[in-house]
């Protein structure tokens, strides 16, 4: 798979780079080149500017109940229509947007960080800890992400440090996986061994000399891992153990409408369908940097 | 020889007229008014009349259905209870004859229409935990205890006793022993017939301190029971209680045979259907129990039930004709099969209550104004209209509802919602810049709703509110719900109010979740709950609600309605408050004609 797109001819980019244009925009312009990456990162970037301008530009309150309204099909008024409760479903998507995204961000942020660490640590040093480690990140990656993260909330509670706290815990050992195994295949590089005799320190081993080389597996996984933990948080949002009401959390949303399906159904599917083009966005987005990225080594 | 056979046959007849004379009732043709005087009661009357204590509720029915036409005759709620001066009607002997028949059952109208059970009723319901009869508390767990066994008693949708187990009983005048006779016939399911010994067994067990079931209290003023005959079983009371044969209806109360070793998976029953085969958690399957001691029940000859641990799956089933009748669904799924083809539904007002607690014994709710903000910044009518969809009846803080016609009062005014004084109250209290709570919610029915609806009324006021919502076995789970500051609990339907002042609002209640003590509260619900005085009851009724109201630990914004939909397949439903205790032998196929 991954000599494959090693090799592949390359489509004509879609606009002129060199050298000094900037290596994230030379990236950039690598996603656009196929249609489906570009969808995604399209999508992706209209997600983030929503998310940015989202509580300026939403005609209602997340949390605004307006009696008289309830239960309204969708109008001009109400874009996406209204809900049991008369609160805008279009506002709601909109303000929501920037709570799952801000949550799974952080959180693959986070996660992306620790398993970095772990992985580069682990990978360097070598025998004992790295053994012990990475069995223990064995034995989390065996449990379903979804049952990990229940059994962490029922132990905690629900709340969002908790939620932050879960996706940390449910997805650091894929990223340490990851980070390790680009790691013990740069180890035995020459330019480790010549760092080592310099005297260089281990900190400037690890960051200076290894990680770049880490850097591009590791862009990929963080953008995969992003478009799973949206999933994630929609997927607790849904099942109660996420975000508590009022919170305008698109997958509390469509629980909260499963019952009214058929009073309100426009209540479900819209916080269903924002659901699913984000995660798929990001995915497609994530395939794409993957084949970008992958090419600039 | 003949002369002489002929002789002793005319002798026999006088003397049998004669032996008739004698007893025969002072009465006139097409009865007669009494008056009540000091001493007497339904059953000592009845004796009188009829030379038969246990033919009181002719008198009874005969007094109520004069009172419908002529004013100068009051209605008679309890009849354990009659005042000095009060009017009564003694009907004739074959009016009185057929009163006590309708009483009995009335199985006569509904053996007319279709003779043999047939069909089968399949019935959705949630996951049943517990079958073993003393600690069942669930509808579809009282649903199979229903099913499978009998009570002593049942209560009627009118909040009325009705003879199930026991055809007659009377009551002393003192009012502390009860005289029951149980219905000839009746057998268990394994074939061994219905012996006093049995009803003496099942009360002794539920009531025996020893065992600590929920019933023990309940049943703690019972002195004795025993029987007094193959088929007769008298209870005895240490303290007067007019509510003794609501409380023998209890959900758990279901008569097993003497010395049963596992009630939770024996089945043995008298009731109207045979457990013959239950996968735990799928479903049960019942049979008609041909010996059933009331002619003519059940209507259909095999009974399943089919286990849902969703209640939208189990509507879904309904609409795909893989069940035929649900009875615990959300409102908006009631809304939806209410123009479905194929399906009737139907709602039924319940005494059933979601109420909001602060808790009153520690702070911030242990100062009155507190609450009294609580309550003028919440809108009843609001959250009636907009959670339970207008179904129902729209709530006044006190857990006596409009169905408890005698003694629902509205003298006391509602308060209008006001959240500017709310606030003001609060910053009178000490807290200027409101209040910040966490609000614990259990995952069930419309609570959430009303969770998130309240929070964004309550802003108004400055009550900042952080909501939790929890699943049920989490929030009642080690009885946390008793411990949180502000929480919502759902109560459900039961056929007399005293239930929920004794075990929710007493000083030493067992579920007091509003730590709520107040002297002179308790003492009305004491005088409530003993007196054989209706009009003293009636006040303290009143009085009651007064104080809920004006300083009360609770808000009840809205009393629910009990929803059920049955496929057109079948006719007779009569959907029950408590949805388990419906009575399934009335329900038959519809006939196509």
């Amino acid at each position: 798979m991954a000599t494959e797109d090693r090799f592949a001819p390359l489509p004509a980019p879609i606009w002129k780079t060199s050298r000094s244009t900037p290596r994230w925009l030379r990236t950039l312009t690598r996603l656009y080149t196929q249609p489906a990456s570009a969808f995604g990162t399209t999508v992706f970037l209209f997600f983030i500017i929503i998310a940015l301008i989202g509580p300026f530009i939403a005609p209602y309150g997340a949390t605004e109940q307006i009696r008289a309204d309830a239960r309204q099909v969708p109008s001009a008024a109400h874009f996406f229509g209204t809900d049991r409760l008369g609160r805008d479903i279009f506002s709601r998507v909109i303000i929501g947007s920037r709570d799952i995204l801000e949550l799974a961000g952080l959180g693959t942020l986070l996660a992306v960080l620790a398993g970095t660490l772990f992985g580069l640590a682990s990978g360097y040093k070598g025998g004992l800890f790295d053994e012990i480690l990475f069995r223990l990140f064995d034995s989390l990656l065996a449990m379903p992400a979804l049952l990990l993260a229940l059994l962490l909330l029922g132990t905690i509670g629900p709340s969002r440090n908790s939620i932050l706290a879960v996706i940390v815990v449910v997805y650091t050992p894929i990223v340490g996986r990851v980070v390790r195994s680009v790691v013990l295949g740069v180890k035995p590089k020459g330019f480790i061994e010549a760092a080592q005799v310099q005297g260089e320190t281990t900190f400037h081993i690890l960051f200076r000399e290894i990680l770049p080389s880490v850097f591009p597996a590791l862009a990929v996984e963080a953008a995969l891992r992003f478009s799973y933990a949206i999933f994630l948080v929609a997927s607790l949002g849904f099942l109660g153990v996420g975000i508590q009401p009022p919170s305008p959390d698109w997958g509390l949303m469509v629980n909260e409408a499963r019952n009214y399906v058929s009073l309100t159904p426009w209540a479900l599917y819209f916080p269903a369908a924002a659901i699913s083009l984000l995660v798929i966005g990001v995915n497609l987005m994530a395939d794409g940097l993957k084949r970008a990225l992958q090419v600039d080594i | 020889m003949r002369k002489i056979v002929i002789a002793l046959v005319l002798l026999l007849f006088v003397l049998s007229s004669g032996l008739v004379n004698a007893a025969a009732p002072l009465q006139q043709e097409g009865g007669q008014e009494y008056t009540v005087q000091a001493d007497d009661w339904l059953s000592k009357l009845a004796d009188k009349f009829y030379g038969d204590v246990f033919n009181w509720p002719a008198i009874w029915l005969g007094t109520n259905q004069k009172a419908a036409a002529d004013s100068s005759f009051a209605m008679i709620s309890n009849p354990d209870i009659v005042e000095v001066g009060q009017k009564l009607w003694i009907p004739d002997a074959e009016e009185a004859a057929a009163l006590l028949a309708e009483y009995s059952g009335g199985a006569a109208p509904a053996a007319a229409t279709g003779g043999a059970p047939s069909g089968t009723l399949r019935v959705a319901w949630d996951i049943p935990v517990q079958l073993d009869p003393a600690f069942a508390s669930s509808d579809s767990e009282i649903a199979i205890l229903n099913a499978v066994y009998d009570y002593l008693v049942d209560i009627d949708p009118g909040n009325n006793i009705r003879p199930r187990l026991a055809t007659r009983w009377a009551v002393s005048g003192d009012g502390l022993t009860y005289t029951f006779t149980l219905a000839s016939g009746a057998t268990f399911h394994d074939g061994s017939p219905l012996t006093a010994n049995d009803v003496v067994w099942t009360f002794n067990r539920l009531r025996d301190p020893a065992l600590e079931l929920p019933t023990a209290d309940l049943y703690q003023n019972i002195t004795n029971v025993e029987a007094t005959g193959d088929l007769e079983v008298t209870f005895t009371l240490a303290e007067t209680n007019p509510f003794f044969l609501f409380d023998l209806s209890d959900n758990h109360a279901v008569i097993l045979q003497a010395d049963t070793a596992d009630p939770a998976t024996e089945f043995n029953g008298t009731g109207p259907f045979r457990v013959v085969n239950y996968t735990p958690e799928d479903r049960m399957q019942l049979q008609a129990n041909e010996n059933y001691f009331m002619p003519g029940k059940p209507g259909v000859a095999e009974l399943e039930f089919i286990f849902f641990s969703d209640q939208a799956a189990s509507v879904d089933a309904l609409r795909g004709g893989q069940v035929d009748l649900v009875m615990r669904m959300p409102t908006p799924l009631f809304l939806a099969l209410e123009n479905e083809a194929g399906i009737n539904t139907v709602s039924v007002p319940t005494n059933g209550f979601d109420l909001i607690r602060l808790r009153s014994d520690r702070e911030p709710g242990n100062d009155p104004r507190v609450i009294q903000a609580m309550k003028l910044a919440t809108d009843r009518q609001a959250i009636f209209e907009t959670v339970t969809l207008g179904l129902g009846a729209v709530g006044r803080d006190s857990p006596i509802g409009p169905l408890f016609t005698a003694y629902y009062s509205e003298a006391t005014a509602m308060p209008q919602r006001d959240p500017a004084a709310a606030q003001a109250l609060l910053a009178e209290a000490g807290y200027p810049d409101g209040l910040q709570l966490d609000l614990h919610v259990p995952d069930s029915g419309d609570r959430p709703d009303l969770a998130v609806v309240l929070k964004e009324q309550w802003a108004e006021a400055g009550i900042d509110v952080n909501v939790i919502v929890e699943p049920e076995s989490v929030y009642y789970g080690d009885n946390g719900w008793l411990e949180v500051d502000l929480g919502i609990t759902g109560w459900g339907s039961r056929p007399i109010p005293q239930f929920y002042l004794d075990v929710m609002l007493v000083c030493d209640a067992e579920w007091n979740e509003s730590h709520y003590c107040n002297p002179e509260f308790d003492q009305l619900v004491q005088t409530a709950g003993t007196t054989l005085n209706e009009q003293e009851r009636v006040q303290a009724y009143n009085e009651i609600q007064r104080i809920l109201i004006e300083e009360g630990p609770v808000i009840i914004p809205y009393f629910f309605p009990q929803l059920g939909a049955i496929s057109e397949n079948f006719t007779g439903l009569e959907l029950k408050a408590f949805a388990g205790r419906t009575d399934l032998t009335t329900i038959r196929p519809a006939q196509s004609q």
